[in-house]
């Protein structure tokens, strides 16, 4: 398949019309003005029961305008980048500010041009043509049905994403970025007599072409979908209660963005939602956490040079050593509370107005080894594998599908579990983290994190963690 | 803004232009799906507008067959040149696919009659209703919620919006369909301050087609401020085995879960739970499960589905007896069996097997005497979002609700799980509820389950 044939996003939304579109945008008395344009194209490709069932292709362009006024939003937007089309827009946008004077002259452009966090020589999407990636789906596939004859069915996945953007607004804000994401995801099913398991394994980020055979193969990812699945088949009922539990490392820290992350989110705290509004200076972890989000992790789907917004990236410390030390900003909140922008401004596509949420989020490496969290248990639940995990944000309840989990007893993993799911308060789940293993991995590969309605690629981290105890779902009592 | 320009005869216009450059790309066979919407919502929270939103898009997805395999392309550039970038980008992919004779779209012949009577998916007063109405209702929403108990100190916001849009299914086999329709939404998020800091959350709202089948703005606001104040002091109670009631809206979010196991398409790969049971007993004889397409002003109602096929009243378990799969029209071919009309979707994806409005029949018993028939158990009215298993049909989920002792709730609980498997849970629902009431596109009544594990603090 062709490369899009497409025209420089430069060209197509000249500083002129950007200027214009602001101060329309303002001419109602807003105080700030923001114009998004994004261009994106997407492919993806799907292998199951032997066929590549289909390819697909998706492009999509366009302009949003946000204008604010105080705590209010208005916000706008037009596929495509007609003129016309984009004043509409501007004007809907305005109208969020009714009696107020126009803005006035916007502020010249200046700008914003921080150094990449790493570089991609050969980005996947880009690189990696259609009859690669079709070769790469037959691998998997041919791998994990491989494995072991349980395997009943495979089903083989790539999508790949590359995204141009430029950001203006009225303060004099002019950035461009260029993102690629590419990831590789494999199913699994198991079949043994009426017993059915299915495994899942991911890979990808934003990166190089190679990493597909230099880092995580298609058969790795394979392997470890098929594997999954076939460990399920004898893999017991979990026992409901609470009750210590050790959770693995990499994928694991969804338990640190869900329960701990959402509530550090700068709209929550400003709004004084979050239990954590009131909580600087204070001990919300068990000494010896430290817990990031950093939009600079290498390669990572959460990553960028700079955020929607157009801020440039950072790494925000957000728990140091157990004390609340930070919080993560976007713009519109920062300025009501009088804080500076981290660079967690972000968004869906151009057709969503920017939230603040977390990039990369994890918690830093501590002194066990992952063997010793797990042998100082006489009886507990070693969790090596989540799902996914939600949080009701005002509540802080939270929960998490554990996909492949160990019963242990007396220090060693006695019998696989399955369908475990993990469940509590968010406003007390780090306090109850009583040790931190040396294995720190942040897995950038497959994360999405969904927030009022709108999705963005995430990474989560952490090493192996020991809990003094989680509630634990399961039939058996 | 007038309907026209997005209008069907205009949708169906630009469907036949994507057909033809298809055809022009060397395509075999070929579908486009039109859609074309526009929304605006309102969002207020402490007694201001937060956030004013208007979205619209026109954009189209176009499959197309070449030699027996599929290639798909979705955009919104509509121009002659943007048909025609599509319609390459669908066949390059399609020639990259494998061919299986089952690959097909459905003809005229396939596609079945219109409806046979009015759906009213769309209405004027919806369509018609002004942003400045939408703020006025939202600020309303928001104050009859703060001010039906003085422990709602706040909300976690308001919204309303409303919308319209036009949907159109065109092929080079003869369908050629389009209709349109609107839709209308108000929901609150309540909070209550509890002790220790904490709040407790009371959500609820409804999306309809007719602004005229609303819940009353102030029914809404009672609803969300009663669920928030009721959960005040909860606590978790031990790990047991008890009877279960299912509040509707928990009873709902299980049946959409249950939607995968239907899939005809999951059946043929054998990764559904119910792949070995079509027609034996797979629920008690209280339980009847269908999925209707025709509702008269269903949210998920259309005449036709994402494939151009009639839709219909699919029985899927009817008195505990699995009765039925659901089927698109290639999974159909590759089963050997006709489509069900349940191919679903947008114009930026390739139909899939799913459901339109998908419920569970009433019962005979009010959702009170359920309630009164219970000695000890849990009363399940809120849950986490993760904990079901399409393959297995395990269900283990983060739960609050109410411990129920002697046929009245006790007092609020959280922090437990409730667990089971979801055809031993089909078996064991001993009452089915008379207060089925759609609110979104999947619906149920009261349910009781007769045991279930419920997981908490100690065990018991």
């Amino acid at each position: 398949m062709p490369v899009p044939s497409e025209r420089a996003i430069a060209s197509l939304f000249p500083r002129e019309l950007a200027g214009e579109l602001l101060a329309l945008a303002r001419a109602s008395g807003a105080e700030f003005a923001e114009v998004f344009a994004e261009q994106k194209t997407s492919g993806s490709f799907r292998f199951e029961e032997h066929q590549l069932k289909e390819g697909s292709h998706a492009a999509a362009a366009g302009v949003g305008v946000r204008a604010i006024r105080g705590a209010q939003t208005g916000f706008a937007y037009a596929d495509g980048f007609a003129p016309d089309d984009l004043r509409e827009a501007a004007r809907v946008a305005a109208r969020i500010a009714r009696d107020g004077k126009a803005g006035g002259v916007p502020r010249a452009f200046a700008v914003v041009d921080p150094p990449p966090p790493f570089t991609l020589a050969h980005p996947a999407p880009l690189a990696l043509d259609e009859r690669r990636q079709v070769e790469m789906l037959r691998r998997a596939d041919a791998a994990a049905r491989a494995h072991d004859p349980r395997i009943h069915e495979v089903g083989a996945s790539i999508a790949q994403s590359s995204r141009a953007f430029i950001v203006a607004n009225s303060d004099g804000v002019w950035a461009e970025d260029r993102q690629y994401l590419s990831r590789l995801v494999v199913s699994a099913l198991a079949l043994d007599g009426e017993e059915r398991q299915e495994g899942f394994a991911a890979g990808g980020g934003s990166v190089d072409a190679e990493y597909y055979e230099r880092t995580r193969t298609p058969e790795a990812i394979a392997l470890e979908a098929a594997a999954s699945a076939v460990l399920l088949l004898s893999a017991r009922e979990p026992e409901a209660g609470s009750y210590p539990v050790v959770v693995g490392n990499g994928w694991g820290g969804v338990l640190v963005h869900e329960c701990f992350g959402h509530s550090m989110e700068g709209d929550t705290i400003r709004k004084g939602s979050s239990i954590r509004a009131t909580q600087r200076g204070q001990q919300v972890a068990t000494k010896g956490v430290t817990i990031v989000d950093s939009a600079l992790v290498p390669y990572s789907r959460g990553s960028y040079r700079v955020d929607d917004e157009g801020t440039p990236a950072q790494r925000t410390v957000l728990v140091e050593d157990g004390i609340l030390v930070g919080f993560l900003w976007d713009r519109l909140n920062a300025r009501l509370t009088g804080e500076a922008p981290t660079g967690n401004g972000r968004r869906a596509s151009f057709r969503s107005v920017p939230l603040c949420r977390m990039t990369n989020t994890y918690i830093e490496a501590g002194p066990h080894t992952p063997a010793d969290l797990i042998a100082s248990l006489p009886r507990g639940l070693y969790c090596k594998r989540l799902g996914g995990g939600s949080v009701s944000p005002a509540d802080g309840n939270f929960s998490f599908q554990v996909t492949e989990a160990w019963q242990i007893e007396n220090g060693r993993l006695a019998h696989p579990v399955r369908n475990a799911t993990l469940t509590g308060n968010g406003n007390d789940a780090m306090l109850k983290i009583d040790a931190v293993g040396n294995d720190l991995d942040i897995d950038g590969t497959t994360g999405s994190c969904g927030k009022d309605g709108q999705w963005s690629p995430v990474g989560v981290g952490q090493p192996t963690v020991r809990f003094v105890e989680i509630t634990v779902g399961g039939t058996a009592v | 803004m007038s309907a026209k320009p997005d209008g069907p005869g205009a949708l169906l216009a630009v469907a036949a232009a994507a057909l033809d450059a298809a055809r022009a790309a060397g395509a075999n066979d070929a579908e486009a799906c039109l859609e074309g919407y526009r929304s605006f919502t309102a969002e207020v929270l402490g007694g201001e507008v937060e956030q004013l939103k208007q979205s619209g898009t026109k954009s189209l997805g176009l499959r197309v067959l070449v030699g027996g395999a599929i290639g798909f392309a979705t955009g919104t550039d509509l121009s002659r040149d943007g048909l025609a970038e599509l319609a390459a980008h669908a066949v390059a992919l399609a020639k990259l696919a494998t061919p299986d004779e089952s690959n097909a779209l459905p003809s005229r012949e396939d596609a079945g009659a219109a409806p046979d009577r009015a759906l009213e998916l769309f209405d004027e007063r919806a369509a018609a209703l002004p942003p400045e109405r939408k703020i006025e209702m939202a600020l309303e929403l928001e104050r009859l919620t703060l001010a039906h108990d003085p422990r709602i100190r706040r909300t976690d916001g308001a919204s309303v919006s409303s919308g319209s849009g036009t949907f159109a299914i065109a092929n080079s086999r003869g369908i050629a369909q389009a209709w349109s329709g609107t839709s209308v939404s108000a929901w609150v998020v309540a909070l209550a301050e509890d002790a220790g800091g904490r709040q407790q959350t009371g959500v609820y709202g409804a999306s309809k087609r007719w602004l005229a089948d609303l819940p009353p703005i102030d029914g809404i606001a009672r609803e969300a401020a009663r669920r928030a104040v009721a959960r005040i002091g909860a606590r978790p109670i031990p790990t047991q085995k008890v009877p279960v009631i299912m509040h509707p809206d928990i009873a709902a979010s299980w049946l959409s879960d249950l939607t995968d196991a239907f899939s005809g398409e999951e059946v043929l790969k054998k990764a559904s739970w119910l792949t070995s049971l079509e027609g034996q007993a797979v629920g008690s004889p209280l339980v009847t499960i269908a999925d209707d397409g025709r509702l008269v002003r269903g949210l998920g109602s259309s005449p036709y589905d994402g494939e151009g096929i009639a839709t219909r009243r699919n029985v899927l378990i009817e008195r505990g007896t699995l009765a039925k799969f659901l089927y698109d029209h290639v999974h159909a071919r590759r089963a050997g069996t006709r489509s069900t009309g349940n191919a679903v979707r947008g114009s930026t994806s390739t139909p899939s097997i799913g459901t339109h409005n998908l419920y569970m029949e009433p019962g005979a018993e009010s959702p009170e005497a359920i309630l009164a028939r219970v000695d000890r158990g849990f009363y399940y009215d809120d849950q986490g979002s993760y904990g079901y298993n399409p393959v297995t049909g395990d269900y283990s989920f983060q739960a609050q609700g109410f411990w129920v002792e002697r046929g009245e709730k006790v007092h609020p609980v959280d922090g437990v799980t409730v667990a089971g498997r979801s055809l031993d849970m089909l078996k064991a629902i001993v009452a089915v509820g008379n207060d089925l009431e759609f609110r979104t596109t999947v619906a149920s009544p009261t349910l009781l389950i007769a045991e279930m594990t419920v997981g908490g603090g100690a065990s018991g």
